[in-house]
């Protein structure tokens, strides 16, 4: 809110009704009780007034600039994160590296002569097999973290969007029908391509693909549709029949690390990678969810990115 | 015209030959490896501007493959190959800065057209267009 200066005339105005009483009563010398009375009853007046004002001041606000905000929140809260654990995921690196280089060097000499016919060696050698894939395991962890972390600078070409849409359904066509998920394509014919980075969105559509089908479970629809949303943008949609996102769930999921797979199974990356790419695009990606009902994730793309997005243009 | 150099990775041999031999027929300049390591070695001794790289191999997988290439010629783009799609592979190569996943059986002319727009992506990040 703006500030404003103490005194102004308009600020003395809703006080007016209190002066004028006041300045009424003395002269036909009221009692002191009906002049408290009287008085009062104008700082009520003047109270309701101001409160009335704030209340439509905050909703002009709301209406026009929250949703902006909130949007901005997002997108610093995800790069502070993302430059924290950066910093803690490259510090992670060494010691692991030098845990998995430690224990194979105990593999190569439990196979030396000197350890033969030991009775555990063969436990010792599987645990410390065990500890090489664990690290193996934080390793993809943190090259995750890394990769999200990094600001990679979008590489702007020309992009069929249904055909990748197509192409990354195929990818996870096979595991869906055994399921008994049905993917469908809704695409648009006519759509001109986008100048976009196909790697890019190739991810962002194969993690939306890859959650639908999670979050279906078993015997349901996943649908990818594609339109032109005006002259200059178009929508992709990716919509589920799943179980639906929790009102109280539905601020958090593009925050890194929210997740609601069962531990070591997920870890919460996949829709603020998605959300830092479309928005380095230019576009947006918004939800909307219905408990019972399913999902739908909707990304909006500017068919041409603003200028100072990304590298040259392709010649499509 | 096609002028970029090609490496096709893949431990069936009989694709790899005949793979190589339908690229050649299209004018395409392109090498095979029938490992991840081997192709590896072939990448220290000189650049490949697009690569197609098998998922599934024994040894160094595609995955483990892909990421060496990223780490010391970041700029070649690859190509994944799969026979079986995983979703899990799938998105644990475009993590890994896959530029796109072909499924086997391949159809050459499909092919083609990824391997073009790679190509394109490698000259425009190299400043070339
Ligand atoms: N289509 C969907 N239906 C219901 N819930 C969803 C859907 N997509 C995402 N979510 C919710 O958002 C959370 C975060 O998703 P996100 O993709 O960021 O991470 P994840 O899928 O849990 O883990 P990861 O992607 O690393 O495997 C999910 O755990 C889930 O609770
Ligand atoms: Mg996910």
């Amino acid at each position: 809110m703006t500030a404003r200066s103490p005194i102004s005339i308009s600020n003395l105005l809703p006080y007016l009704p209190v002066i004028l009483l006041f300045a009424a009563a003395a002269p036909l010398g009221l009692s002191c009780g009906v002049l408290w009375a009287l008085g009062a009853f104008g700082l009520a007046v003047v109270f309701l007034v101001t409160i009335r004002r704030l209340q439509s001041r905050l909703e002009e606000q709301a209406k026009s600039g929250w949703l902006l905000d909130e949007g901005l929140r997002q997108t610093q809260k995800l790069a502070a994160i993302g430059q924290l654990s950066a910093g803690v995921a490259h510090e992670i690196n060494n010691p692991l590296a030098i845990i998995r280089q430690e224990a194979q060097w105990m593999q190569t000499l439990l196979q030396t002569d000197h350890f033969r016919g030991v009775e555990e060696v063969k436990e010792l050698y599987d645990s410390l097999r065990e500890i090489i894939q664990q690290v193996d395991r934080c390793k993809e962890i943190t090259h995750n973290l890394l990769d999200f972390a990094r600001k990679r600078q979008p590489v702007i070409q020309g992009v069929a969007v249904n055909k990748l849409i197509e192409d990354m359904a195929a990818l996870v066509a096979k595991e869906a029908r055994q399921k008994g998920i049905k993917i469908i394509l809704r695409l648009a014919p006519d759509l001109p391509q986008v100048y976009a980075d196909a790697p890019q969105l190739r991810q962002v559509i194969l993690n939306l693909l890859n959650n639908a089908t999670y979050a279906v479970q078993r015997n349901g629809e996943v649908t990818a549709t594609t339109r032109l949303a005006g002259k200059d943008s178009l929508e992709i949609i990716v919509s589920d029949t799943g179980p639906g996102i929790p009102p109280e769930d539905l601020p958090r999921i593009f925050d890194p690390f929210f997740t609601t797979k069962p531990p070591g199974q997920g870890t919460g990356l996949g829709l603020s990678i998605c959300h830092g790419i479309i928005e380095k695009l230019g576009g947006r990606i918004t939800v909307a969810s219905q408990v019972g009902q399913g999902t739908a994730f909707t990304i909006r793309l500017p068919l041409k990115p603003r200028e100072g997005v990304g590298g040259g243009r392709g010649q499509g | 015209m096609d002028n970029f150099k090609v490496m096709v990775v893949d431990d069936e041999l009989d694709f790899l030959e005949t793979i190589i031999k339908r690229l050649k027929a299209r004018k395409i300049e392109v090498t095979g490896a029938e490992s991840g390591q081997k192709a590896l070695e072939l990448l220290a001794e000189q650049d490949y501007d697009v690569m197609v790289l098998d998922v599934k191999m024994p040894g160094m997988d595609g995955i483990e493959t892909l990421r060496e290439v990223k780490k010391r010629k970041p700029l070649t783009e690859v190509i994944m190959l799969t026979g079986h799609a995983s979703v899990e592979s799938g998105i644990q190569g475009m993590q890994l800065g896959a530029f796109d996943y072909v499924m086997k059986p391949v159809a050459l002319d499909e092919l083609l057209e990824k391997m073009r727009q790679a190509y394109e992506r490698k000259l425009i990040q190299e400043g070339k267009v």
